[in-house]
């Protein structure tokens, strides 16, 4: 049971006195970002709901001590919905705010430096989405130099700067190279020659979709269920984690084409994983053509929540183009 | 409506138009166009015989674009006059119609625009409200998605008159849907669109949910609610009877509506506030209880008659509990939507006591009005010597002044409601207000001021907000310093420029000027006249030499006693940051420029008297 001397004024003052926690009393509990929401399935116990009722009523301790209070993305997928234009990602910081001042950590995870791989380069300072990186002059093995450093409080392991960082000085657990590689390369997947090399009659596909293009349960169980010998899809924390060099290895595997599924342009959940995706793949594309590879063979599709279906339907273009190409190409042999 | 059309007493101008109205209550002249039927209306029968052979056929917006009529036709079947009318918009003028219509001869191609000018004692206004389109609302699909219809497109579906027969079913396959959703609260209680109850639609949803289930048992049917509106006699009662079928109520706004483009079935996403889960519910089709919202023309016609308008766009009442049937124009009443949403009981009682009160002024012999009207000088009228001006005229939000070059400004007692904002506009002085004369105000300025002026915050108050604000604060014991003293006058627009200055030439420490918000404000548009003047008078106070920070204008409703008193609190503590020495100085300094400025205003005839004992006054503090 809560009792009323939990219930502390001074807290809500305190987060509304932060920029951004403004109108966190004037929430009235509608649901709707809670029902937007995706954080919330892989972590359901996040409701952004919750957590604004809580702080309105004034449970300090039950609010800043949870570690969904850290969970939110701040993809604003839910703001533009609220009807009571409550900016919910910026209530959530200024409770943050009051956490970090109160002794609170997020609990993680986040993106981990290699000290003695890291250059102080600083492209990942400049590609993180939450500014949670930035660069500080640290003691390694006796010398003095300047590497990049994660602010644990700010990090929301979106695994950008592990795709973007050139010396591989950057890792997130799960979400490494060897790890994409292995799940990729699962059950000998990769060790079959494709299509357009003559050996099956089908396509073999490799697709890298987005965890937040794909919205709604059953829509997510179907896609999972599609895994077979012409089909085999990794899920991304975001299209801007995939990398060249993993669509490469696939083709010259024998795959016959590859699939990367993203959110709309302005949707993205990380803000600008899309961007730096289909930027990726454009670049791609312009070497494959110099390289001699047909540069339909990879794909960047954009996708949201609203769209239902839309992995299948975008599957079975990019298989007909695949099957439009036969009589045209070979891979050039290396 | 039938009964209506029998009366010997009333006449109905069916598809017309009100282009003007002149006058005042009693005396009300309307110009009334009406349109071209392309029909002469005597003789048409309304036997339908030209309907049929039409071959062309234009959207329905009754059937809300569901099904056609033709481009001869009635609006809708009860239509009252029965009168078919041309479309001219689709007409192809290949006269099947006049073939048709025979003997009867009532087809005229060469109908015009008629317009005529009728006098009215009162005038009523029930113009009804429009439907809020979601088609803005993306997460909604409405548009995109075929099963997604709103709630009067459900009516007509569901209407044994409608396109359907009555036959519910749903657009995408004509089949119809084994369940149901109804998604309450579609552009209202919204603040991205109207942040007002639409009040009607859970009564509505609930009804048609009913009436559903009863012709559909199996129907499995949804209301997905935030809460649930029933105040009204019965209505508990009705959601109760509900609830007891077996409709589902989930409580939680929807997040999203998407859609299996195979089976054209609706997923909503919403969650369950009481269970504080997220549920995915598949229905066949979704009913969009949209807000009511304003007629698009609704300033053209507030225009037209002198109307205000309320922050949600609806006509603004004269008072919102004393006198809701009542417009601020005097013998001009609402009925229905027009002035807020409401059901249909409400718009019957409101319609009922717009007639009585119609029938007030129609039965009077004489009208008692405001006695707190203006009067023009005639012989300091500026437009009685030729010259132009029009200012009082331009101030006026009832169009009560006519001012024409060469005659004084002439005010329509009956038009006048009082608000003073001419009085203070007239750079002559030539217009004064019963009960508010300037000599009356300055008398009270005179006695606040007469001892330790610069210790003392001067407030004018305009009657109906800040004045109650004030008493607000009173009567909540809202603690503020005693240094203020307040002078009651009608609108914001009654506080001259000239009261202000004067209360800085007889020393105050600092003025407070205060008025109703702008949606608020009880005289149309006073408040905004009063807006302007005082954003210029900052300027002129800092020529003068006083700083401006002595003066402040404060917006206060009748309801933020908190606000007056933290507004006089804050001024207080400022007016005690300053060096009382260095204030009497910066008056004096400021004194004789202001005199000069006051000085047409001083010798009007009945300010001579304050003044003149204000001299006397001298004398005796100088012997």
């Amino acid at each position: 049971m809560i009792r009323s001397d939990q219930m502390d004024r001074r807290f809500i003052e305190e987060v509304m006195a932060e920029p951004g926690g403004e109108h966190l009393l004037t929430c009235w509990s509608c649901g709707t970002c809670a029902a937007t929401c995706l954080v919330r399935r892989f972590n359901p116990a996040f409701n952004p709901r919750l957590i604004l009722h809580k702080a309105g009523l004034g449970l300090r301790e039950a609010v800043l001590s949870s570690a969904e209070i850290w969970a939110c993305s701040a993809c604003d997928t839910c703001y533009p919905r609220c009807p009571q234009g409550i900016h919910i990602s910026q209530v959530m910081r200024a409770i943050r705010n009051v956490a970090i001042r109160a002794g609170y950590e997020a609990p993680g995870p986040t993106a981990q430096v290699d000290a003695n791989r890291c250059s102080g380069c600083a492209v990942c300072t400049r590609i993180c989405p939450y500014e949670a990186i930035e660069r500080a002059s640290q003691n390694i093995d006796g010398q003095e130099r300047v590497i990049a450093r994660v602010d644990r409080n700010l990090c929301q392991a979106c695994g950008l700067c592990v795709a973007a960082c050139p010396s591989g000085a950057m890792s997130l657990e799960a979400l490494n190279d060897a790890e994409l590689l292995t799940r990729m390369a699962a059950g000998g997947w990769l060790e079959h020659a494709g299509f357009l090399q003559g050996a099956s009659t089908t396509p073999r596909l490799l697709a890298f979709v987005c965890q937040w293009s794909v919205r709604a349960e059953d829509e997510w169980q179907r896609i999972q269920a599609l895994n077979d010998e012409h089909l085999r899809v990794v899920i991304l924390p975001c299209s801007g984690r995939v990398e060249p060099a993993h669509i490469l290895l696939a083709l010259s595997k024998g795959v016959d084409g590859v699939l990367v599924m993203g959110c709309h342009e302005g949707a993205c959940h990380y803000q600008r994983g899309t961007y730096l995706g289909r930027g990726k793949v454009a670049l791609l594309n312009e070497m494959m053509a110099q390289m001699g590879i047909v540069r339909e063979r990879v794909r960047f599709v954009e996708s949201s929540a609203l769209e239902r279906r839309i992995f299948e339907e975008r599957l079975a273009l990019m298989r007909e183009a695949i099957l439009a190409l036969r009589p045209a190409l070979e891979i050039p042999a290396r | 409506m039938v009964d209506a059309a029998r009366h010997p007493q009333i006449t109905i101008k069916a598809y017309s138009e009100v282009e003007r109205v002149d006058g005042y209550i009693g005396n009300f002249r309307a110009l009334v166009t009406q349109k071209p039927r392309y029909v002469i209306e005597e003789r048409c029968t309304g036997c339908g015989e030209c309907a049929p052979v039409c071959p062309i056929e234009v959207p329905n917006p009754f059937e809300m674009n569901i099904a056609p009529r033709k481009a001869i036709d009635v609006p809708h079947g009860q239509a009252v006059p029965l009168i078919y009318a041309i479309d001219m918009d689709y007409c192809i003028k290949c006269y099947q119609c006049v073939t048709a219509c025979g003997e009867r001869d009532a087809i005229d191609f060469l109908q015009e625009p008629r317009t005529e000018e009728i006098e009215v004692g009162a005038i009523i206004v029930a113009t009804g409200a429009a439907h809020f389109n979601p088609s803005v609302i993306p997460e909604y699909g409405y548009g995109r998605y075929p099963n997604v219809i709103t709630a009067m497109e459900l009516e007509r579906l569901a209407n044994s008159s409608g396109p359907t027969v009555g036959r519910l079913i749903r657009p995408s396959d004509g089949q119809v849907p084994k369940s149901l959703a109804f998604i309450q609260c579609v552009g209202s209680r919204d603040k991205r669109f109207n942040e007002y109850c639409s009040g009607y639609c859970c009564m509505a949803s609930i009804k048609n949910a009913i009436l559903l289930k009863q012709e559909h048992p199996e129907m499995e049917i949804s209301i997905f609610y935030m809460d649930i509106r029933s105040p009204s006699k019965g209505y508990e009662e009705f959601y109760n009877r509900a609830r007891a079928m077996g409709i589902r109520f989930i409580r939680g706004r929807p997040a999203q509506i998407t859609e299996d483009p195979q089976t054209g079935n609706l997923f909503i996403e919403v969650e369950d506030q009481d269970l504080g889960q997220v549920l995915e519910v598949e229905v066949d089709m979704a009913v969009l209880a949209t807000a009511l919202i304003p007629q698009p023309d609704t300033q053209q016609l507030a225009t037209t008659l002198t109307l205000a308008r309320s922050p949600s766009g609806f006509f603004m009442e004269y008072h919102p509990k004393l006198r809701p049937i009542d417009a601020p124009t005097d013998g001009i009443f609402f009925a229905g939507t027009a002035q807020g949403p409401k059901d249909i009981p409400a718009s019957v009682a409101q319609g009922s006591a717009a007639a009585a009160r119609a029938a007030r002024v129609l039965n009077a012999e004489t009208w008692e009005i405001e006695p707190v009207i203006a009067h023009v000088n005639p012989e300091l009228c500026i437009s009685a010597q030729g010259k132009k001006c029009g200012l009082c005229a331009m101030a006026c939000p009832y169009n009560a002044i006519t001012v024409e070059v060469g005659r004084p400004a002439l005010i329509i007692p009956a038009k006048c409601h009082g608000c003073g904002g001419c009085v203070a506009e007239c750079p002559q002085n030539a217009i004064t207000q019963d009960h508010f004369t300037d000599a009356q105000i300055v008398a009270q300025m005179r006695e606040y001021l007469r001892e330790k002026p610069e210790e003392k915050i001067l407030v004018l108050m305009c009657h109906w907000c800040s004045y109650g604000g004030a008493d607000n604060a009173g009567v909540s014991h809202f603690q503020y310093p005693p240094d203020s003293r307040g002078i009651r006058v009608m609108c914001s627009a009654r506080m001259d420029q000239d009261l202000v200055l004067e209360a800085f030439r007889r020393g105050a420490g600092m003025v407070l000027v205060s008025g109703c918000h702008p949606q608020d404000c009880h005289y149309i548009s006073g408040q905004q006249v009063a807006a302007r003047r005082f954003e210029r008078l900052f300027r002129t106070l800092e020529r003068l030499g006083i700083n401006p920070e002595r003066f402040r204008v404060e917006w206060i409703s009748a309801a933020e006693g908190e606000k007056y008193a933290r507004v006089i609190t804050e001024m207080s503590q400022k007016l005690a940051s300053f060096d009382k020495e260095a204030l009497r100085r910066e008056n004096e300094a400021a004194r004789k420029a202001i005199m000069q400025r006051l000085l047409r205003w001083r010798s009007l005839p009945d300010m001579a008297a304050v003044f003149a004992e204000e001299e006397e006054e001298k004398e005796v503090a100088l012997e």
